[in-house]
């Protein structure tokens, strides 16, 4: 493991429960029915870029098609829009997954949100072209709040790898 | 340092896969095989049940926390508004009540009148109640989500009203829910009667209208229409039972560039904040049975029409090749070409006009 500069201490290794874990309860937080609204920021689509980016050996873009079609019957869209959609993100975040992570966390989320924006816009193609409504403007907030979420994320994905090696009296966790 | 400390499996260096381009590909060939399937030839509804069912425990568990908020915003209501919808419900209940009295003699006098005409009797449509769990969270269609599916018996096709009028059809049947497309959609289309004219058209969703509402397409500027009008059910398509409210008209539009008038409806039914509703049996078979579960709001019609175009087409040039077998070998070289055409654009304008205003139908200028 490199340790890059910025950064505090060697991560411990990740938990592939807490990794399946975490992207369950993102899809969980997606399906909370809290009506129609375009501007709510896909957790799940974070989650998937955020382990394509941390973990691309073990979050691929095979659990990303299979996490999209789940996300098209619950929504009930398009089958394959919100698969197609993630599949790309996955795919680009193992792309960059070797640069993105020497820059510190916040340049980090600036430089994802074209990739959140280009997801947004391959799901509104998609559905402009299968005759759908224009949803309207404010689901170009979208993929901003996704950006501005990504700090929150890694604190909190982290979090368990960033524990203490030997828990200690002073350091329990 | 302990064990844990750092990840002992060495990372794999040679076997490492198809390459993330490759799967990329391959995942959105089939991403776009699905996407097609779905929106041209339904055949991908076995994929919906299977992942529907999979994942309603899920949504179940999604479902609990708003439920649990709706509740508890519920239990802290304070007690006026309780008593203040309670009076209202009893107002309502007193002036139904003179209504329900005058329906039973109208019922009976109703059958009389029409067994002198020798009329067929009207039957009561079996319905069956249901919940409205959650607005569908696809920001490009208009749909609601309620707790009853296939499992209950809903099937494909039945219309769905709440207590004030239709608020729209079921388009997609899973084991434990199933979606409703609400008239205000883009898709969606109901044939309707103008209560006071007596005049059948198709009343159109329409969700750019302020806060949704329907369209009624193609009136010609001088069509005797009027704000305020009643449009309800025409009951000519097999769908909908004849005389449900759908909408008032509240705006005409008469331009004097074009020969048509733009006419827009409110729906009665409360598309936005409906809790309880009641589904339907469908009067007539609404879904041709090549068709089991229909996918998207625009299959019957569409499907049909095309359906019985290929048919008629086909009977065409069975007779043709029959007249060119008996008339010779000239007449049949030219008739097969021509002959299906013919036929199979006389084929629709001969049936009779109910047929063409099957609810659910597309767009004229639309994509299917």
């Amino acid at each position: 493991m490199i340790m890059r500069p910025g950064q505090q201490q060697l991560l411990l290794p990740v938990n592939p429960v807490f990794i399946w874990g975490s992207l369950l309860v993102a899809m969980v937080i997606d399906m909370l029915p809290l009506g129609r609204t375009g501007w709510m920021p896909d957790v799940l689509a974070l989650v998937i870029v955020f382990w394509g980016v941390h973990q691309p050996a073990r979050i691929g873009i095979g659990a990303a098609f299979v996490f999209g079609l789940c996300m098209d019957v619950q929504q009930s869209a398009l089958l394959g829009q919100h698969a197609l959609s993630y599949i790309t993100l996955s795919y680009f975040a193992i792309t960059i997954h070797r640069r993105l992570l020497w820059y510190p966390v916040l340049s980090q989320a600036v430089q994802l949100l074209p990739l959140f924006a280009l997801s947004q816009l391959i799901e509104l193609g998609i559905r402009m072209a299968g005759g759908g409504l224009f949803p309207g403007w404010t689901m170009a907030l979208a993929p901003v709040l996704q950006s501005v979420l990504w700090p929150l994320a890694t604190a909190l994905l982290l979090a368990p790898q960033r524990r203490a090696p030997e828990p200690d009296a002073n350091r329990p966790l | 340092m302990p064990l844990g400390t750092l990840d002992r499996t060495a990372p794999p260096l040679f076997n490492q896969g198809p390459s993330a381009l490759s799967k990329l590909i391959l995942f959105s060939a089939v991403a776009l095989f699905l996407m097609v399937a779905d929106a041209r030839f339904k055949v991908v509804q076995p994929i919906r049940t299977v992942v529907g069912a999979v994942l309603y425990p899920v949504q179940w568990v999604a479902m609990q926390p708003v439920l649990l908020v709706r509740g508890g915003a519920r239990y802290v209501e304070d007690l006026q508004s309780a008593q203040r919808i309670e009076a209202d419900a009893r107002k309502e209940l007193a002036m139904q009540a003179q209504r329900a009295s005058q329906a039973d003699t109208l019922v009976r006098e109703n059958a009389r009148l029409r067994s002198l005409l020798e009329l067929r009797q009207t039957t009561q449509t079996p319905s069956r109640a249901a919940e409205v769990l959650f607005d569908a969270a696809d920001p490009y269609t208009r749909k609601v989500v309620i707790d009853q599916g296939a499992n209950h018996g809903i099937l494909a096709g039945s219309p769905v009203i709440d207590e004030r009028g239709v608020l729209g059809q079921v388009t997609q049947v899973l084991p434990f829910t199933s979606e409703v497309t609400l008239v205000i959609d883009r898709d969606l289309s109901i044939p309707v009667q103008n209560t006071r004219t007596g005049v059948r058209t198709v009343a159109f969703g329409d969700v750019d209208a302020r806060g949704g509402g329907l369209e009624l397409r193609y009136m010609t500027s001088h069509a005797d229409l009027q704000t305020g009008d009643v449009l309800a059910t025409s009951g000519v398509d097999g769908v909908y039972p004849a005389g449900l409210p759908v909408a008032r008209i509240d705006n005409i539009e008469r331009r004097a560039d074009t020969a048509f008038a733009r006419v827009h409806g409110v729906p009665f039914a409360a598309v936005t904040a409906a809790r309880y509703v009641l589904v339907l049996a469908p009067v007539g078979d609404p879904v041709p049975q090549a068709y089991p579960g229909v996918a998207g709001a625009a299959a019957p019609a569409a499907d049909g029409a095309g359906k019985k175009k290929a048919d008629a087409a086909k009977k065409g040039e069975a007779a043709a090749k029959d007249a060119g077998a008996g008339g010779g070998a000239k007449e049949g070289a030219k008739g097969p070409a021509k002959e299906p055409a013919r036929s199979a654009a006389a084929g629709p304008g001969a049936k009779p006009p109910a047929r063409a205003a099957k609810p659910a139908e597309t767009r004229p200028g639309g994509q299917r």
